[in-house]
């Protein structure tokens, strides 16, 4: 070994302090604690949808946010893995939950094209505010796994990069569905995940320059 | 001395502690271990410079290591996330290129170093792609003598490098 590298690491040994090493669970408490967060603005600006509680929501309204939160769920995870470095992470699961989320609109394009009610989508009255909701309730979870990975030291800065920004996005989605009462096929399978291909789409474009490091 | 995957660990552990002689030893150690690790994969006079980085940024992020987990996969990912960096932002420097006496000497390199290496890495992009970064980023070629000696025209080296650099750093985390 040569003198500097020598030099260098007698500084580095001189100026060592103990550290808490990142834990996985910290990392889902802060995601819990943005979700909960989120969820307690959508009530307070929104107000829940008491029909969740009282057995009107419709089957495809718990089906939808069940698989977006479970997308959310699997990314959020990913994301905070990626903050340790390591050699042989596939992080496969959020695009596979990705991909069963996506069978819902593609399902629904299917059985309106069927049935020649493409036009209901673009008719829906409702749908921009939800996807503008959404969106905005995707930002707390943003802003937690921001803060994570930019603590951490990830390696994979363009899949960081997209799962936060799936995970934010279906998280929001999720969080602003709880406040809307219109549980149809075609509102919910367009307007409640569009939103979570805009965050992602956003999270590839802009998060990987503020991760660098 | 070369310390083994468990060892290491251990030092790293004690480190994130505080405790300044096991950080000593497991930086040397860590050093020791780079040096091999760039072998022939960045130009012998860089190679110093990369090692240097890496400790840098294994002392700013040693929180990120879980105690859980083996030490060496996580080393070699901030090794491979600083090299594909370090590829990006070098050019060419005819002094740098590797000469007949650069050639190393092969060693038992244990496993773990051969399961993580940067060839693992250079294996998973196009033959193209692989020769033309290894011509102009690691030998230190121009490009015109890159499209020469790869019967690629210079755009396409330059393409092929770009491209080649862009999948790198997807697989940095990736690949085994």
């Amino acid at each position: 070994m040569n003198r500097i590298n020598q030099d260098l690491i007698e500084q580095m040994a001189d100026e060592l302090t103990p550290v808490r090493s990142m834990k996985l669970r910290d990392g889902l408490a802060l995601v819990a604690l943005a979700l909960l967060a989120t969820v307690l603005l959508v009530a307070l600006f929104e107000g829940l949808w008491s029909g969740i509680l009282t057995g009107e929501a419709s089957a495809f309204f718990m089906v939808t946010n069940g698989l977006l939160l479970v997308l959310g769920l699997a990314s959020a995870s990913s994301v905070l893995t990626m903050a340790s470095p390591r050699v042989g992470g596939r992080h496969d699961g959020p695009k596979w939950a990705a991909a069963m989320v996506a069978v819902l609109p593609l399902a629904a394009l299917l059985m309106l094209a069927a049935r020649g009610g493409l036009a209901e989508i673009l008719a829906d009255p409702h749908g921009i505010a939800c996807f503008t909701i959404a969106l905005g309730a995707s930002s707390l979870t943003a802003i937690a796994l921001l803060f994570w990975l930019r603590r951490g030291a990830p390696v994979s800065l363009n899949s960081a990069g997209l799962h936060l920004g799936i995970a934010a996005g279906a998280f929001g989605s999720v969080a602003a569905g709880l406040a809307c009462p219109i549980d149809t096929m075609a509102h919910l399978a367009i307007y409640h995940v569009a939103p979570v291909a805009a965050a992602g789409l956003i999270g590839r474009l802009l998060v990987p320059r503020l991760l660098r490091w | 001395m070369i310390a083994d995957e468990t060892t290491m660990a251990r030092l790293m552990v004690l480190s994130q502690q505080g405790d300044k002689n096991a950080y000593t030893v497991l930086l040397s150690e860590a050093s020791n271990w780079l040096q091999r690790y760039f072998r022939r994969k960045v130009p012998l006079a860089q190679v110093d410079d990369l090692v240097q980085e890496v400790l840098l940024a294994v002392h700013k992020k040693r929180a990120t290591f879980d105690p859980n987990r083996p030490f060496l996969p996580w080393l070699a990912a901030i090794a491979r996330y600083r090299w594909v960096d370090h590829l990006r932002k070098v050019y060419r420097n005819q002094e740098d290129e590797l000469g007949d006496n650069d050639a190393y000497e092969e060693s038992d390199e244990n496993a773990v170093l051969a399961r993580i290496s940067l060839d693992r890495l250079l294996t998973r992009l196009s033959r193209k792609q692989a020769q033309v970064i290894e011509l102009v980023k690691i030998e230190g070629h121009s490009i015109r003598d890159a499209a020469r000696q790869s019967g690629q025209t210079e755009a396409s080296v330059k393409v092929n490098i770009h491209r080649g650099l862009k999948k790198l750093s997807a697989l940095i985390e990736k690949a085994d």
